[in-house]
């Protein structure tokens, strides 16, 4: 399995390593998400905007998290969040996922370990390459020139 | 970092109509984020705003249900639209969170 991703421009001029997922609000329309692949990130964090456009009830209350900048406030959802294959069939991801609730908190959905752990994740600047791999798939390291841009 | 969070339960989606919708929807999504790209300058300038991009338009606002709104009226059969917000400074980021501190 492969799900690629691409290295995206964001707002501050950096190219970031960014896969992106399909989401479906409570009322069946559907609309597009990046999600930053952040090696670092423990769990899977929804964005405040992506939290609002998905229009769905948190489960319980308010539940920190914490980073770099400190603690922030997050609510938790039980959503979907679909990536596409190689092939072009789907891979859902169904569970319950951390949101900020404050659109200062992340600008952009993070995506943690508890679905990249479940893939070998190249996140390869360089080589342009921003992908997940999984069963069938595998990666293997040469020595050799780089590659040329 | 608390140990008993559920699973994330993976599957395979191999209903073809399924298929071919999310397919042109990405394919949207990309051609939006190009014309982001391409206009990036004017994008990234609105910033602690909300932003919306479909059918190769921006939309901009201080809320984002209106926001999407506009977007979704003007571009009804985009699947490809997506949000952001436009942060108030430029900074370096570190994303990674480490975790929820405990329950409130």
């Amino acid at each position: 399995m492969r799900i690629e991703g691409s290295w995206k421009l964001c707002d501050d001029g950096v190219l970031r390593p960014v896969i992106l997922a399909e989401m479906t609000p409570g009322d069946g329309s559907r609309f597009e998400a990046p999600f930053l692949v952040d090696t670092g990130a423990d769990r899977t964090v929804l964005s405040a905007d992506v939290l609002r456009a998905l229009n769905v009830q948190p489960i319980g209350g308010i539940c920190p998290i914490a980073g770099v900048g400190g603690q922030a406030a997050s609510v938790v959802v039980d959503t979907a969040i679909e990536m596409r294959r190689e092939d072009r069939t789907l891979v859902s991801f169904k569970g319950r996922f951390l949101a900020a609730t404050d659109p200062t908190t992340l600008d952009m959905s993070v995506l943690g370990r508890e679905i990249t752990n479940l893939f070998a994740v190249i996140v390869d600047r360089p080589g342009d390459v921003v992908c997940l791999l999984g069963g069938g798939h595998r990666y293997q390291i040469v020595q050799g020139p780089p590659p040329s841009s | 970092m608390t140990d008993d969070w559920p699973p994330v339960v993976m599957g395979i989606v191999t209903d073809p109509v399924e298929i071919a919708r999310s397919a042109a929807a990405l394919a949207q999504c990309e051609r939006n984020w190009d014309w982001l790209e391409a206009h990036a300058s004017d994008v990234y300038s609105h910033r602690g705003k909300y932003i919306c991009i479909a059918g190769q338009q921006l939309f901009v606002g201080d809320v984002l249900e209106d926001v999407l709104a506009r977007a979704k009226a003007a571009h009804p059969d985009d699947r490809g639209l997506f949000t952001r917000y436009i942060p108030k400074e430029r900074m370096p980021r570190i994303y990674a969170n480490r975790g929820i501190v405990e329950a409130m």
